[in-house]
Protein backbone atom coordinates (compact mmCIF):
# COMPACT_ATOMS: atom_id res chain seq x y z
CA UNK A 1 0.00 0.00 0.00
CA UNK A 2 1.62 2.67 -1.33
CA UNK A 3 0.82 6.39 1.03
CA UNK A 4 2.07 8.97 -0.56
CA UNK A 5 4.43 8.31 -3.75
CA UNK A 6 6.21 11.74 -4.33
CA UNK A 7 5.00 14.91 -2.26
CA UNK A 8 5.09 17.44 -5.74
CA UNK A 9 2.41 15.00 -7.19
CA UNK A 10 0.33 15.12 -4.65
CA UNK A 11 0.30 18.22 -4.75
CA UNK A 12 -0.57 18.40 -8.20
CA UNK A 13 -3.38 16.20 -8.14
CA UNK A 14 -4.76 18.08 -5.44
CA UNK A 15 -4.37 21.58 -7.10
CA UNK A 16 -5.59 19.95 -10.40
CA UNK A 17 -8.37 18.25 -8.98
CA UNK A 18 -9.71 21.08 -7.02
CA UNK A 19 -9.66 24.06 -10.16
CA UNK A 20 -11.57 21.06 -11.75
CA UNK A 21 -14.07 20.89 -9.04
CA UNK A 22 -14.22 24.58 -8.46
CA UNK A 23 -15.06 25.38 -12.64
CA UNK A 24 -17.98 22.21 -12.34
CA UNK A 25 -19.64 23.58 -9.43
CA UNK A 26 -19.40 27.52 -11.07
CA UNK A 27 -20.42 25.76 -14.42
CA UNK A 28 -23.55 24.27 -12.59
CA UNK A 29 -24.33 26.84 -10.42
CA UNK A 30 -24.27 29.13 -13.41
CA UNK A 31 -26.79 27.27 -15.62
CA UNK A 32 -28.72 27.21 -12.37
CA UNK A 33 -29.04 30.71 -11.45
CA UNK A 34 -29.58 30.93 -15.80
CA UNK A 35 -32.31 28.31 -15.38
CA UNK A 36 -33.66 30.71 -12.74
CA UNK A 37 -37.38 31.57 -14.19
CA UNK A 38 -37.72 28.76 -16.52
CA UNK A 39 -37.48 26.39 -14.01
CA UNK A 40 -40.25 28.07 -11.83
CA UNK A 41 -42.51 25.43 -10.51
CA UNK A 42 -45.99 28.10 -10.90
CA UNK A 43 -46.83 31.53 -11.93
CA UNK A 44 -47.10 34.34 -9.26
CA UNK A 45 -49.90 36.28 -9.72
CA UNK A 46 -47.06 39.43 -10.43
CA UNK A 47 -45.37 37.48 -13.54
CA UNK A 48 -48.73 37.44 -15.16
CA UNK A 49 -48.54 41.34 -15.01
CA UNK A 50 -45.13 41.41 -16.51
CA UNK A 51 -44.99 38.49 -18.67
CA UNK A 52 -48.96 38.36 -20.10
CA UNK A 53 -51.34 35.72 -20.20
CA UNK A 54 -50.15 32.58 -20.84
CA UNK A 55 -53.21 31.37 -22.45
CA UNK A 56 -51.89 28.43 -25.24
CA UNK A 57 -51.34 25.71 -22.09
CA UNK A 58 -51.99 24.43 -18.71
CA UNK A 59 -50.19 26.59 -15.82
CA UNK A 60 -49.49 26.32 -12.28
CA UNK A 61 -50.61 29.27 -10.22
CA UNK A 62 -49.42 30.03 -6.52
CA UNK A 63 -49.60 32.27 -3.64
CA UNK A 64 -51.36 33.25 -1.09
CA UNK A 65 -55.25 32.95 -0.68
CA UNK A 66 -56.66 36.64 -0.07
CA UNK A 67 -58.47 37.13 3.51
CA UNK A 68 -62.09 37.58 2.53
CA UNK A 69 -62.19 36.57 -0.78
CA UNK A 70 -63.41 32.75 -0.87
CA UNK A 71 -66.80 32.26 -1.15
CA UNK A 72 -68.67 28.53 -2.19
CA UNK A 73 -71.24 29.10 -5.25
CA UNK A 74 -74.49 28.06 -4.93
CA UNK A 75 -73.67 24.06 -6.55
CA UNK A 76 -71.76 23.51 -3.68
CA UNK A 77 -68.61 22.18 -4.50
CA UNK A 78 -67.69 25.12 -6.81
CA UNK A 79 -65.23 27.74 -5.24
CA UNK A 80 -64.38 31.60 -6.04
CA UNK A 81 -61.59 33.10 -3.98
CA UNK A 82 -58.70 35.77 -4.90
CA UNK A 83 -55.01 34.82 -5.04
CA UNK A 84 -52.05 37.57 -4.30
CA UNK A 85 -48.70 37.96 -3.76
CA UNK A 86 -46.47 40.71 -2.80
CA UNK A 87 -47.17 43.24 -5.65
CA UNK A 88 -50.51 44.15 -6.09
CA UNK A 89 -51.30 42.10 -8.27
CA UNK A 90 -54.16 39.42 -7.98
CA UNK A 91 -55.75 36.45 -10.03
CA UNK A 92 -59.49 35.38 -8.96
CA UNK A 93 -59.80 31.17 -9.30
CA UNK A 94 -62.73 29.11 -9.80
CA UNK A 95 -62.36 25.61 -8.86
CA UNK A 96 -64.80 22.92 -8.49
CA UNK A 97 -63.64 19.76 -6.18
CA UNK A 98 -62.23 18.79 -2.50
CA UNK A 99 -59.38 20.88 -1.20
CA UNK A 100 -56.90 20.12 1.00
CA UNK A 101 -57.72 20.45 4.51
CA UNK A 102 -54.64 23.11 4.78
CA UNK A 103 -56.17 25.24 1.90
CA UNK A 104 -58.01 28.34 3.68
CA UNK A 105 -57.57 32.04 3.52
CA UNK A 106 -54.55 33.74 4.57
CA UNK A 107 -52.42 30.76 3.44
CA UNK A 108 -50.62 29.63 0.64
CA UNK A 109 -51.99 27.76 -2.72
CA UNK A 110 -50.44 26.24 -5.79
CA UNK A 111 -53.34 25.48 -8.38
CA UNK A 112 -53.26 23.67 -11.85
CA UNK A 113 -55.16 25.26 -14.48
CA UNK A 114 -55.54 27.06 -17.43
CA UNK A 115 -56.16 30.72 -17.66
CA UNK A 116 -59.41 32.42 -19.53
CA UNK A 117 -58.35 35.62 -21.85
CA UNK A 118 -59.94 38.20 -18.95
CA UNK A 119 -57.33 37.10 -16.66
CA UNK A 120 -59.44 34.98 -14.34
CA UNK A 121 -57.83 31.21 -13.71
CA UNK A 122 -59.89 28.06 -13.91
CA UNK A 123 -58.21 25.46 -11.87
CA UNK A 124 -58.48 21.90 -12.22
CA UNK A 125 -56.78 21.07 -9.07
CA UNK A 126 -55.80 22.91 -6.12
CA UNK A 127 -52.89 22.02 -3.47
CA UNK A 128 -52.06 23.79 -0.14
CA UNK A 129 -48.15 24.97 0.53
CA UNK A 130 -47.59 25.86 4.11
CA UNK A 131 -44.66 28.02 5.30
CA UNK A 132 -41.69 26.69 7.17
CA UNK A 133 -42.76 27.83 10.47
CA UNK A 134 -44.04 24.94 13.23
CA UNK A 135 -45.61 26.13 16.24
CA UNK A 136 -48.24 24.40 18.94
CA UNK A 137 -52.21 25.49 18.25
CA UNK A 138 -52.00 27.84 20.62
CA UNK A 139 -49.04 29.53 21.18
CA UNK A 140 -48.66 30.31 25.49
CA UNK A 141 -48.25 27.72 28.09
CA UNK A 142 -48.70 24.93 26.75
CA UNK A 143 -52.02 23.90 27.81
CA UNK A 144 -53.34 23.09 24.78
CA UNK A 145 -51.23 20.08 23.73
CA UNK A 146 -54.52 18.10 23.43
CA UNK A 147 -56.47 19.75 21.90
CA UNK A 148 -55.31 18.79 17.82
CA UNK A 149 -56.80 21.74 16.29
CA UNK A 150 -59.40 22.33 13.75
CA UNK A 151 -57.88 20.51 11.16
CA UNK A 152 -59.77 16.56 11.92
CA UNK B 1 -58.25 12.90 6.76
CA UNK B 2 -56.90 10.90 9.64
CA UNK B 3 -53.14 11.98 9.77
CA UNK B 4 -52.67 8.76 11.98
CA UNK B 5 -52.80 6.55 9.35
CA UNK B 6 -50.28 8.40 7.06
CA UNK B 7 -48.05 8.85 10.30
CA UNK B 8 -47.71 5.17 11.48
CA UNK B 9 -47.21 4.29 7.70
CA UNK B 10 -44.13 6.32 7.80
CA UNK B 11 -42.74 5.34 11.05
CA UNK B 12 -43.09 1.51 10.08
CA UNK B 13 -41.18 2.44 6.56
CA UNK B 14 -38.19 4.25 8.54
CA UNK B 15 -38.89 0.82 11.07
CA UNK B 16 -38.54 -1.24 8.49
CA UNK B 17 -35.62 0.08 6.65
CA UNK B 18 -33.47 1.37 9.01
CA UNK B 19 -33.90 -2.12 10.92
CA UNK B 20 -33.16 -4.20 8.24
CA UNK B 21 -30.49 -2.15 6.98
CA UNK B 22 -28.65 -2.02 10.82
CA UNK B 23 -29.60 -5.98 11.01
CA UNK B 24 -27.76 -7.34 7.65
CA UNK B 25 -24.98 -4.93 7.70
CA UNK B 26 -24.77 -6.12 11.34
CA UNK B 27 -24.68 -10.25 10.02
CA UNK B 28 -22.07 -9.56 7.06
CA UNK B 29 -19.65 -7.77 9.17
CA UNK B 30 -20.29 -10.99 11.80
CA UNK B 31 -19.54 -13.39 9.02
CA UNK B 32 -16.73 -11.59 7.35
CA UNK B 33 -14.47 -11.35 10.75
CA UNK B 34 -15.42 -14.65 11.59
CA UNK B 35 -14.45 -16.46 8.12
CA UNK B 36 -10.97 -13.60 8.42
CA UNK B 37 -10.61 -15.01 12.06
CA UNK B 38 -10.87 -18.65 10.78
CA UNK B 39 -8.38 -18.20 8.27
CA UNK B 40 -6.09 -16.74 10.64
CA UNK B 41 -5.81 -19.96 12.48
CA UNK B 42 -5.55 -22.33 9.69
CA UNK C 1 -6.14 11.36 9.27
CA UNK C 2 -2.44 9.69 8.52
CA UNK C 3 -3.03 8.02 12.11
CA UNK C 4 -5.94 6.13 10.49
CA UNK C 5 -4.26 5.26 7.26
CA UNK C 6 -3.07 1.95 8.86
CA UNK C 7 -6.22 -0.80 8.53
CA UNK C 8 -5.17 -2.50 11.92
CA UNK C 9 -5.00 0.98 14.25
CA UNK C 10 -8.13 1.94 12.56
CA UNK C 11 -10.04 -1.84 13.35
CA UNK C 12 -8.85 -1.22 16.96
CA UNK C 13 -10.76 2.18 17.12
CA UNK C 14 -13.53 0.72 15.11
CA UNK C 15 -14.21 -2.50 17.04
CA UNK C 16 -15.53 -0.69 20.52
CA UNK C 17 -16.81 2.55 18.84
CA UNK C 18 -19.08 0.61 16.45
CA UNK C 19 -21.73 -0.78 19.40
CA UNK C 20 -21.21 2.28 21.27
CA UNK C 21 -22.23 4.23 18.59
CA UNK C 22 -25.08 1.57 17.69
CA UNK C 23 -26.47 1.82 21.03
CA UNK C 24 -26.50 5.21 22.22
CA UNK C 25 -28.15 6.27 18.51
CA UNK C 26 -30.77 3.99 19.09
CA UNK C 27 -31.45 5.54 22.66
CA UNK C 28 -31.65 8.64 21.01
CA UNK C 29 -33.84 7.69 18.26
CA UNK C 30 -35.96 6.18 20.61
CA UNK C 31 -36.60 9.11 23.21
CA UNK C 32 -36.77 11.86 20.24
CA UNK C 33 -39.43 9.88 18.20
CA UNK C 34 -41.33 8.92 21.46
CA UNK C 35 -41.31 12.62 22.31
CA UNK C 36 -42.22 13.61 18.90
CA UNK C 37 -44.92 11.42 18.31
CA UNK C 38 -46.47 11.62 22.34
CA UNK C 39 -45.52 14.49 24.21
CA UNK C 40 -44.53 17.73 21.49
CA UNK C 41 -47.67 19.12 20.57
CA UNK C 42 -49.38 19.15 17.24
CA UNK C 43 -48.79 21.87 14.67
CA UNK C 44 -51.11 24.96 14.12
CA UNK C 45 -51.77 24.64 10.51
CA UNK C 46 -50.47 21.09 9.63
CA UNK C 47 -52.06 19.11 12.98
CA UNK C 48 -51.14 15.66 14.02
CA UNK C 49 -49.14 14.84 10.52
CA UNK C 50 -46.46 17.14 11.14
CA UNK C 51 -44.86 14.38 13.73
CA UNK C 52 -43.75 12.78 10.49
CA UNK C 53 -41.41 15.59 10.88
CA UNK C 54 -38.99 13.33 13.55
CA UNK C 55 -38.15 11.20 11.36
CA UNK C 56 -38.36 13.07 7.51
CA UNK C 57 -35.44 15.63 8.36
CA UNK C 58 -33.38 13.34 10.13
CA UNK C 59 -33.60 11.28 6.82
CA UNK C 60 -33.06 14.09 4.54
CA UNK C 61 -30.63 15.15 6.43
CA UNK C 62 -28.30 11.95 6.44
CA UNK C 63 -28.89 11.33 2.71
CA UNK C 64 -27.33 14.72 1.95
CA UNK C 65 -24.83 14.44 4.51
CA UNK C 66 -23.90 10.67 3.59
CA UNK C 67 -23.27 11.92 -0.28
CA UNK C 68 -21.05 14.53 1.33
CA UNK C 69 -19.29 11.95 3.18
CA UNK C 70 -18.13 10.41 0.50
CA UNK C 71 -17.09 13.38 -1.84
CA UNK C 72 -14.56 14.08 1.08
CA UNK C 73 -13.83 10.68 1.08
CA UNK C 74 -13.40 10.10 -2.77
CA UNK C 75 -11.36 13.59 -2.65
CA UNK C 76 -8.99 11.37 -0.33
CA UNK C 77 -8.57 9.07 -1.89
CA UNK C 78 -7.35 10.64 -5.11
CA UNK C 79 -5.56 13.50 -3.97
CA UNK C 80 -3.76 11.82 -0.81
CA UNK C 81 -4.66 7.71 -1.73
CA UNK C 82 -5.45 7.37 1.28
CA UNK C 83 -6.02 3.92 1.68
CA UNK C 84 -9.24 3.76 3.62
CA UNK C 85 -10.93 6.32 2.43
CA UNK C 86 -12.29 4.05 -0.58
CA UNK C 87 -13.29 1.27 1.72
CA UNK C 88 -15.49 4.55 3.63
CA UNK C 89 -17.21 5.53 0.65
CA UNK C 90 -18.45 2.88 -0.39
CA UNK C 91 -19.62 1.88 3.30
CA UNK C 92 -21.44 4.90 2.94
CA UNK C 93 -23.69 4.45 -0.50
CA UNK C 94 -25.80 1.52 0.84
CA UNK C 95 -26.81 3.15 4.40
CA UNK C 96 -27.11 6.47 2.67
CA UNK C 97 -29.53 5.73 -0.54
CA UNK C 98 -31.71 3.84 2.25
CA UNK C 99 -32.13 7.20 3.88
CA UNK C 100 -32.49 9.09 1.15
CA UNK C 101 -35.51 6.87 0.04
CA UNK C 102 -36.98 7.26 3.45
CA UNK C 103 -37.20 10.69 2.80
CA UNK C 104 -38.76 10.70 -0.07
CA UNK C 105 -41.55 8.13 1.37
CA UNK C 106 -41.75 9.75 4.33
CA UNK C 107 -42.28 13.36 2.72
CA UNK C 108 -44.41 11.77 0.59
CA UNK C 109 -46.40 10.37 3.38
CA UNK C 110 -46.63 13.80 4.71
CA UNK C 111 -47.35 15.52 1.57
CA UNK C 112 -50.57 13.94 0.95
CA UNK C 113 -52.55 14.92 4.09
CA UNK C 114 -50.93 18.38 3.64
CA UNK C 115 -50.39 19.43 0.58
CA UNK C 116 -52.61 17.25 -1.41
CA UNK C 117 -50.69 15.09 -2.95
CA UNK C 118 -47.83 12.42 -2.69
CA UNK C 119 -45.95 13.89 -5.59
CA UNK C 120 -45.14 16.81 -7.45
CA UNK C 121 -42.21 17.51 -9.39
CA UNK C 122 -41.19 20.80 -7.83
CA UNK C 123 -37.45 21.68 -7.36
CA UNK C 124 -36.92 20.26 -4.40
CA UNK C 125 -38.56 16.94 -4.80
CA UNK C 126 -37.07 16.36 -8.01
CA UNK C 127 -33.49 17.21 -6.77
CA UNK C 128 -33.79 14.79 -3.95
CA UNK C 129 -34.95 12.15 -6.60
CA UNK C 130 -31.74 12.55 -8.29
CA UNK C 131 -29.74 12.01 -5.14
CA UNK C 132 -31.34 8.49 -4.96
CA UNK C 133 -30.65 8.17 -8.33
CA UNK C 134 -26.90 8.68 -7.57
CA UNK C 135 -26.73 6.62 -4.82
CA UNK C 136 -27.64 4.02 -7.07
CA UNK C 137 -25.97 4.39 -9.42
CA UNK C 138 -22.52 4.99 -6.98
CA UNK C 139 -23.82 1.44 -5.54
CA UNK C 140 -23.45 -0.08 -9.27
CA UNK C 141 -20.23 1.48 -9.94
CA UNK C 142 -17.90 1.06 -6.43
CA UNK C 143 -19.59 -2.76 -6.63
CA UNK C 144 -18.66 -3.58 -9.97
CA UNK C 145 -15.01 -1.52 -9.46
CA UNK C 146 -14.24 -4.39 -6.48
CA UNK C 147 -15.17 -7.09 -8.10
CA UNK C 148 -12.98 -6.03 -10.98
CA UNK C 149 -10.42 -5.22 -7.44
CA UNK C 150 -9.90 -2.16 -9.62
CA UNK C 151 -8.24 1.23 -7.51
CA UNK C 152 -12.11 2.99 -7.86
CA UNK C 153 -10.88 5.93 -9.39
CA UNK C 154 -13.83 6.38 -11.84
CA UNK C 155 -15.98 5.70 -8.41
CA UNK C 156 -14.44 8.18 -6.64
CA UNK C 157 -14.49 10.66 -9.45
CA UNK C 158 -18.01 9.97 -9.93
CA UNK C 159 -18.57 10.87 -6.21
CA UNK C 160 -17.33 13.99 -5.96
CA UNK C 161 -19.16 15.37 -9.23
CA UNK C 162 -22.16 13.83 -7.66
CA UNK C 163 -21.82 16.67 -4.84
CA UNK C 164 -23.20 19.08 -7.18
CA UNK C 165 -26.75 17.95 -6.12
CA UNK C 166 -25.56 18.83 -2.53
CA UNK C 167 -26.33 22.42 -2.59
CA UNK C 168 -28.91 22.49 -5.45
CA UNK C 169 -31.12 20.64 -3.24
CA UNK C 170 -30.27 22.71 -0.30
CA UNK C 171 -30.65 25.90 -2.18
CA UNK C 172 -34.07 24.52 -4.41
CA UNK C 173 -36.47 26.49 -1.98
CA UNK C 174 -34.61 29.79 -2.45
CA UNK C 175 -33.71 29.41 -6.38
CA UNK C 176 -36.86 28.30 -7.43
CA UNK C 177 -40.37 28.54 -6.13
CA UNK C 178 -41.22 25.25 -4.79
CA UNK C 179 -44.74 23.62 -3.32
CA UNK C 180 -41.92 22.56 -0.77
CA UNK C 181 -41.88 25.16 2.01
CA UNK C 182 -37.97 27.13 2.64
CA UNK C 183 -35.86 26.15 5.31
CA UNK C 184 -37.06 26.15 8.82
CA UNK C 185 -33.50 25.30 10.57
CA UNK C 186 -30.52 27.82 9.28
CA UNK C 187 -27.51 29.57 10.81
CA UNK C 188 -29.73 32.41 12.20
CA UNK C 189 -31.91 29.99 14.25
CA UNK C 190 -35.19 27.94 13.14
CA UNK C 191 -38.57 28.78 12.57
CA UNK C 192 -39.96 25.53 14.65
CA UNK C 193 -41.17 26.10 18.02
CA UNK C 194 -38.79 25.03 20.66
CA UNK C 195 -41.58 22.29 21.94
CA UNK C 196 -40.81 20.62 18.48
CA UNK C 197 -37.41 21.59 17.97
CA UNK C 198 -35.66 19.75 20.75
CA UNK C 199 -36.66 16.32 20.18
CA UNK C 200 -36.27 16.69 16.43
CA UNK C 201 -32.98 17.47 17.03
CA UNK C 202 -32.19 14.68 19.47
CA UNK C 203 -33.50 12.17 16.78
CA UNK C 204 -31.22 13.71 13.99
CA UNK C 205 -28.34 13.30 16.63
CA UNK C 206 -29.50 9.56 17.62
CA UNK C 207 -30.09 8.65 13.52
CA UNK C 208 -26.70 10.10 13.07
CA UNK C 209 -24.95 8.06 15.46
CA UNK C 210 -27.12 5.18 13.90
CA UNK C 211 -25.42 5.87 10.57
CA UNK C 212 -22.23 5.91 11.87
CA UNK C 213 -22.55 2.14 13.70
CA UNK C 214 -23.73 1.21 10.38
CA UNK C 215 -20.79 2.29 8.11
CA UNK C 216 -18.12 1.16 10.73
CA UNK C 217 -20.19 -2.30 10.34
CA UNK C 218 -20.16 -2.23 6.29
CA UNK C 219 -16.18 -0.73 6.80
CA UNK C 220 -15.24 -3.45 8.88
CA UNK C 221 -16.62 -6.34 7.29
CA UNK C 222 -15.09 -4.69 3.49
CA UNK C 223 -11.88 -5.12 5.04
CA UNK C 224 -12.39 -8.55 6.37
CA UNK C 225 -13.05 -9.66 3.53
CA UNK C 226 -10.07 -8.03 1.55
CA UNK C 227 -8.34 -9.96 4.33
CA UNK C 228 -10.13 -13.26 2.81
CA UNK C 229 -9.42 -12.37 -0.68
CA UNK C 230 -6.01 -11.77 -0.59
CA UNK C 231 -4.97 -15.19 1.56
CA UNK C 232 -6.99 -17.43 -0.98
CA UNK C 233 -4.98 -15.91 -3.65
CA UNK C 234 -1.56 -16.35 -1.48
CA UNK C 235 -2.99 -19.75 -1.25
CA UNK C 236 -3.76 -20.21 -4.42
CA UNK C 237 -0.19 -18.91 -5.76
Amino acid sequence: MIFSPRPKAKHQRLVLLLVAIAAMVGAVLLAMSAMKDQASYFYAPGDVVRRGLPLDRAVRIGGMVREGSLERLRDGTTIRFVVGDETEATIPVTFTGIVPDLFREGSGMVAEGRFRPDGSFVASEILAKHDENYMPPKLGPQGDRHESGTLE
Amino acid sequence: MNHWLFIIAAYALVTIGVGSLTLLSYRAMRKAERDAQGFNQL
Amino acid sequence: MHFLANPARFLKIARPLTPWLGWSGALLVAVGVGVGLFVAPPDYLQGESVRIIYIHVPAAWLGMAGWTGIALASLMQLVWRHPLAGVAARAIAVPGGVFAALCLATGSLWGRPTWGTYWEWDGRLTSMLILLFLYVAYGALANADRERGGEGRATAIFGLIGAINIPVIRYSVDWWRTLHQGKSIGVAGSSIDSAMLWPLLISALGFSLLFGAIVLMRMRADLARTKIEARLRRMAA
